[in-house]
């Protein structure tokens, strides 16, 4: 009796020394992501993502924490910055932020393990940082015009072919005592989509020479469009009250059908296209070229990483399951969740006219300009927008601004060469 | 006892009493160590890495590069930097002359007719205390948005279309004075309930010995209860001026410093340059400044109090 007391503790210990060894053996992995796996529409993916990847690695330990928006961010700084606490995957918009992070060392270099991995081009190129592959994105966003369909109609009005027609076009409408864009100005970033395309379309590859610095800030391309865009502004194009209204004020507009027009990323397809928030019809275009004097054309688009992820040093001893990770975030069958956004993944058809528009324009685009301020260095990122939020003062002068601007990149990024 | 004996109980007892004082200082050294580590860990330390950061050009990640006061010129020559710097002087000064005279208006009048009706007012003002920043700048937007906000749509209701066109958030010259109504409504909770709580200590026959001499509420509150309020409005204006240099929650969340520079302040500049820019060098240097500038103005205030109630 007393001997198979001994032996039932004996196999009652080791039954669980292995059980506890074989959950030792589990690998963790921490993913620090922006939004809450909730059932929202435009968190569809991140859900799909992560419930979709802990059934099928069962092995491994999924650690999901969702910072929000600023917070991940700021919280992704700080830790890369100190140098410790680093998750093992992050999500990031790629671009010079994360090549930040590359050049400092924080990051695992999947050159090797991800260069297979089906995607579009520009996505690859966004997670890409001096020819070495850190992430994925597997979805991206362009920026382009959605236009209220609806308006258009019943006004027998149609998108122009050129960015002279925007003229006529706004003034119609105007007359008819509709917003002609929407902007969101108030929040300082809305208006740089208008900008870099306006810039796109005097001067090409302006943007990309001026950070490269083999072009100054205040060059004709950029005072062009920065007295193009002032002009719109002061005829009223923006409305009224341009600075008074925030980022979701200019959703709004569209959504009542108070606005005709918003030039922003395509992240906001999902939106437009769900009826619980807008019953106006709203389609998605590209940006048209100039008549007359122009450089870009309207196949120049400009993009960023819409989400992507990107794996940190401190994953170095789990590159498997991290290239799991990645690889699956980049799967027919995670993406296939979400509603609204570009997929970069060949296969993924879009599940909305919108985002199905928007998808179209990107693939038709034959250069993508990265967002300027994911792609200029931080020092510089705030600056930027503060000079185009002041186009929208009634006083402003563009060419001092923009001059005040090319000063403070000769600072922070160096002279023009 | 000879006088030997005395010497020697003399340095028995002088030998007893030094025991005593150092285990008496080391008792007093241990109960204040624990508070001290922690100031020098989480107050001390921070401010000395501040200055230094101040010093040098970093960006959070990668070696600092010493460059002396550098990051201090910068923010001399910086167009944003004059304009945040305006904008707190101004922000304090106007919450001094606006807010706390406010404050002690309502309190006096809110302590002298005490009734039933009193009680639910205070809870009333202090409310937009307790309120998170983040609530009450959705509340100010939402009260001077246009179009849709409530001013703009009172005044379309009225039929004053002048004022629903008038643009609080988006026009550079008015945007600092909504964000500043709004925290007046936000901050002067605070200050009433303080100022309250020392009036209604105020020994109640003053108050009927003035009656009785004929005087009017306007005066009693003037010669009386005004000059027994020196100290707390003291207390009070320090905390509104340091509380200005400090001012970031409501006119990020309200405007982010927009439109242009119109609402920037010393903080939102910090937020800005270090978590957006990385441009950490800078960001402490604008850190040292707040520091040093509340520093000054809460030495300078305590001070000139303190010389007039000694004149006084």
């Amino acid at each position: 009796m007393k001997k198979r007391s001994i032996f039932a503790l004996v196999a009652l210990i080791l039954g669980i020394l292995s059980a506890s060894s074989a959950f030792a053996q589990k690998v963790t992995l921490t993913v620090w992501g922006r939004d809450i796996p909730d059932d929202g529409a435009d968190h569809a993916y991140i859900k799909a993502l992560i419930s979709g990847f802990q059934a099928k690695y069962p092995d491994i330990r999924l650690e999901y924490i969702a910072l929000g928006d600023p917070g991940l961010m700021d919280k992704t700084k700080i830790t890369m910055g100190a140098g410790s606490g680093l998750p093992d995957i992050f999500q990031t918009w790629g671009g010079s932020v994360m090549g930040g992070y590359a050049d400092a060392g924080r990051l695992l270099d999947l050159t090797r393990e991800l260069k297979n991995v089906p995607g579009s081009a520009a996505a690859r190129a966004a997670m890409t940082w001096k020819g070495r592959i850190y992430g994925v994105a597997p979805f991206f966003a362009v920026a382009g015009v959605f236009v209220n369909e609806g308006i258009f109609e019943k006004y027998g009005l149609s998108m122009p072919k050129t960015v002279e027609g925007f003229g006529p076009l706004c003034d119609t409408l105007l007359a008819k005592g509709i917003q002609p864009f929407a902007c969101g100005e108030k929040d300082k970033w809305p208006g740089l989509a208008l900008y870099m395309y306006l810039t796109n379309r005097y001067g090409g590859d302006a943007s990309a020479r001026a950070a490269s610095r083999k072009l100054a800030y205040d060059s004709p391309a950029f005072v062009k469009a920065a007295q193009l865009y002032q002009s719109w502004i002061k005829k009223g194009y923006f409305g009224a009250t341009p600075l008074g209204e925030g980022y979701g004020d200019a959703q709004q507009l569209m959504a009542t059908g108070k606005a005709a027009m918003h030039i922003t990323g395509s992240w906001m397809c999902a939106q437009y296209a769900n009826p619980d928030f807008t019953d106006q019809k709203i389609g998605f275009y590209a940006f048209p070229g100039l008549a007359q004097g122009g450089v870009g054309t309207v196949s120049d688009v400009m993009g960023m990483t819409d989400i992507g992820f990107a794996a940190t040093a401190a994953a170095a001893s789990k590159k498997d399951a991290v290239v799991k990770f990645l690889t699956y975030a980049m799967s027919p069958e995670a993406c296939a969740a979400e509603p609204g956004r570009i997929c970069s993944v060949p296969g993924v058809k879009a599940r909305n006219p919108i985002t199905a528009q928007a998808a179209a324009v990107f693939a038709q685009a034959k250069t993508v300009t990265f967002w300027w301020d994911q792609d200029l260095p931080p020092s510089v990122t705030s600056p930027l927008t503060d000079t185009i939020q002041k186009f929208f003062l009634p006083d402003t002068d563009v060419r001092k601004d923009l001059a005040s601007f090319e000063a403070l990149c000769v600072q922070n990024i160096g002279p023009v060469k | 006892m000879s006088a030997h004996d005395i010497e020697n109980h003399g340095r028995g007892g002088g030998r007893k009493t030094r025991a005593r004082d150092w285990k008496r200082g080391a008792f007093v050294f241990l109960c204040v160590l624990p508070a001290f580590l922690f100031l020098a860990v989480f107050l001390y330390y921070p401010i000395e890495e501040t200055f230094r950061i101040s010093t040098t050009k970093s960006l959070g990640l990668g070696p600092e590069i010493y460059i002396g006061l550098e990051n201090y010129r910068r923010l001399l020559a910086s167009q944003e930097f004059l304009a945040g710097l305006l904008h707190v002087f101004t922000w304090a000064f106007w919450s001094v002359v606006i807010q706390l005279p406010l404050a002690f208006a309502v309190a006096f009048l809110l302590s002298y007719y005490s009734n039933r009706f009193t009680g639910p007012l205070k809870s009333i003002f202090y409310l937009a205390n307790v309120l998170p920043s983040a609530i009450t700048a959705m509340l100010g937007k939402f009260v001077f948005a246009p179009n849709y906000g409530m001013i703009a749509s009172f005044a379309k209701h009225i039929g004053w279309k002048w004022l629903g066109g008038v643009d609080f958030l988006g026009d550079p010259r008015l945007a600092f004075w909504a964000v500043f109504a709004v925290a007046t409504w936000a901050y002067t909770g605070f200050p009433i309930i303080y100022l309250m709580a020392r009036i209604e200590q105020m020994p109640k026959e003053l108050r009927e010995a003035a009656e009785l001499d004929g005087a009017s509420p306007w005066r009693y509150a003037r010669s009386i209860v005004l000059p027994d309020l020196g100290y707390p409005l003291r207390i009070l204006a320090v905390l509104c001026t340091v509380g200005s240099l400090k001012l970031f929650d409501l006119p990020n969340m309200m405007t982010t410093g927009g439109p242009g520079y119109a609402t920037e302040t010393l903080g939102i500049m910090l937020y800005r340059r270090g978590f957006i820019d990385w441009d950490y060098g800078l960001a402490a240097a604008i850190g040292v400044v707040i520091f040093l500038l509340s520093l000054l103005m809460t030495a300078a205030e305590l001070s000139i109090g303190a010389r007039r109630e000694k004149i006084a």
